[in-house]
């Protein structure tokens, strides 16, 4: 989302995101040319840029983590697994078993219930992409 | 910068816009000429904090100022550890240093006095005036201490504290606590809801009962309430019921003991719930006398610490934020204030529906708040918002437990997508409820670095 941001990510991660990427865009952009032909185009607030219902994302939904998992889920020595730089794979095979009641867990299956496939593998492939420099072991 | 959304919207939207979006992910297209918007944030708590951090991680190039009555924060969160000497006063500070050095977030030590909505400037005690293109107001909560007769700003200050919103106050109760004479009675009078941290007036009785145990084994704790049940009420008192012998009420005995068994002990527990159908709600202090009157009965104690009802602070009063409710009603995707154009309220003081009065919920609201502002400056459209809160709360030092939901807007209110389970399982491992408690101490220093690292 940010030059900022995307100084964190690694040069493989931030391939696969781009092709990744390309396919939310396009979905984003077919929004915008629907809104175009339906509403005017008067931009004077995020009121009335939001539309009824945005598109997910990743990033966004990933942040919600950090509270316990760190900053772009980069964590030093504790008790949280850092989420920077964890395989997509990985991540997503975990939320998924948490949510589905397969990995015994204290609180993170209920909040895997919160998130469906598709914003589970959005969240991970956001943090797949996060270099793990943070990270202190 | 209108004209240049709407250029840029009409290119996207176009069949050539169509495949050159599809080449590169927004973010790592030349970034729209939007100039360096002024991000202005009033309030340096968890909110406010939060929303700095994160502004400036998305858009370093934003100007972002904050401006802020005190110079070091005293975190609310984890106060109740003080009372317990779990934790020292000195561990409740936390400094904008980072902000400044890490993110170059602008601070203004200085109380804001007034605001021009549609001049876009904010006013300040210290004579100052401060433009912004966005406002975010995060003003936290303050203390109705006037709601009970006998009770005032001056009486906690000085005999009988409330301590919800944390500094001498705290210390304050820490000493009376502490030095309570052996079989004293300690007396906590919980909030009617909508309050900040909804575990917490029972938290902290809990930490206090086990401390007694040890250093005043013969005291009381008498909690008064005005409220039937709490967030996370059966695993707390489950807890209770196996640290310090406590009964549980019938109904909750009935609720859950096809699930987990609850031991029935023999005599009284140092630790007992007076609930408002029981007469519970408080009515009157009399600091002299050090009594407290509630609807059922007249408790002569020898520590009272009361947490008084609450509303939104005082800044979102005067900025005219705040509605009849005494809370501050706004757009349930944006935060932007219903009352107010161009102003964002975020953290304890807004309607958010079924999001708690939480410093994770804060943290959460003002994420997404600012990811969304970024996206609206930049021209993009607003992804869908989605929060999360986590309210880790101990029923003892080493008995952790928690209510953990996820937040999406649901027909224009903001409601739980989590609808299976929030709290620890009543069936839970002695070794998960301790893990509870070693990740209530973790999370208090990963979210400290969250929101002001």
């Amino acid at each position: 989302m940010t030059q900022n941001l995307y100084k964190n990510l690694n040069v493989a991660a931030r391939n696969t995101l781009l092709a990744l990427f390309a396919g939310g865009l396009a979905l984003l952009s077919y929004a915008a040319n629907e809104s175009a032909s339906n509403k005017p185009l008067v931009l004077t607030g995020i009121a009335k840029v939001a539309p009824d219902k945005g598109a997910i994302s990743g990033e966004l939904m990933a942040h919600s983590c950090a509270g316990c998992h760190g900053t772009l889920g980069r964590l030093g020595d504790e008790s949280f697994v850092p989420l920077a730089g964890m395989p997509v794979g990985q991540f997503v095979s975990s939320m998924v078993a948490f949510r589905d009641g397969k990995r015994p867990a204290t609180l993170m299956g209920h909040v895997a219930q919160g998130f469906s496939d598709a914003e589970i593998r959005a969240m991970g492939e956001f943090f797949a992409a996060v270099k793990t420099e943070g990270n202190q072991p | 910068m209108n004209a240049l959304n709407l250029s840029r919207r009409q290119w996207l939207a176009s069949s050539a816009g169509l495949l050159a979006a599809a080449s590169l992910p927004a973010w790592a297209q030349t970034p729209a000429k939007v100039g360096p918007a002024h991000i202005v944030i009033i309030g340096g708590g968890v909110g406010g904090a939060t929303a700095a951090k994160y502004l400036k991680l998305f858009d370093p190039t934003l100007k972002v100022t904050v401006i802020e009555k005190n110079r070091i924060y005293i975190r609310p969160y984890g106060s109740s550890e003080v009372l317990n000497q779990h934790s020292s006063m000195d561990d409740l500070n936390v400094s904008y240093d980072a902000l400044r050095s890490n993110y170059g977030v602008n601070f203004v030590f200085d109380t804001v006095t007034g605001f021009d909505p549609i001049a876009r400037t904010v006013q300040t005690a210290g004579k100052q005036k401060i433009s912004y293109d966005r406002l975010i107001v995060s003003p936290g909560i303050q203390l109705m201490y006037s709601a009970y007769a006998g009770y005032s700003e001056q009486v906690a200050n000085t005999a009988v504290p409330s301590g919800w919103i944390p500094g001498a106050q705290t210390a304050l109760l820490a000493r009376q606590l502490q030095g309570m004479r052996q079989g004293g009675t300690f007396v906590l009078a919980a909030p009617p809801n909508p309050y900040r941290c909804p575990p917490g007036p029972y938290e902290r009785p809990a930490l206090m009962t086990e401390w007694f145990m040890k250093h005043n084994p013969t005291a009381k704790v008498i909690i008064v309430d005005p409220k039937d049940s709490f967030v996370t009420d059966e695993t707390m008192m489950l807890g209770w019921n196996r640290l310090y012998n406590f009964n549980l009420p019938d109904d909750y005995v009935k609720k859950m003991r096809d699930k987990v068994e609850i031991k029935q002990h023999a005599g009284t527990s140092m630790i007992s719930w007076v609930r408002g159908k029981d007469g519970g709600r408080t009515l009157r202090i009399d600091a002299k006398k050090m009594t407290i009157e509630t609807e059922a009965e007249v408790i002569k104690a020898d520590v009272i610490n009361v947490i008084p009802p609450m509303k939104a602070g005082q800044l979102a009063m005067t900025l005219g934020l705040a509605d009849a409710s005494g809370w501050c009603p706004v757009n349930r995707r944006t935060f932007a204030s219903t009352l107010q154009p161009n102003v964002h309220v975020i953290g304890d003081a807004c309607i958010a529906d079924a999001m708690p009065k939480s410093g994770f919920s804060a943290n959460s609201q003002a994420k997404v708040l600012a990811y969304t502002l970024i996206e609206e400056l930049a021209g993009r459209p607003a992804p869908e918002p989605l929060w999360e809160n986590t309210c880790y709360a101990l029923a003892g030092k080493d008995y952790g437990l928690f209510v953990a939901d996820v937040f999406k807007v649901i027909d224009g209110k903001i409601g739980r997508v989590n609808t299976r389970a929030r709290y620890l399982a009543l069936d839970a491992m002695p070794a998960q409820i301790k893990l509870g408690a070693r990740y209530q101490q973790a999370w208090l220093r990963t979210f400290t670095q969250d929101c002001f690292a």
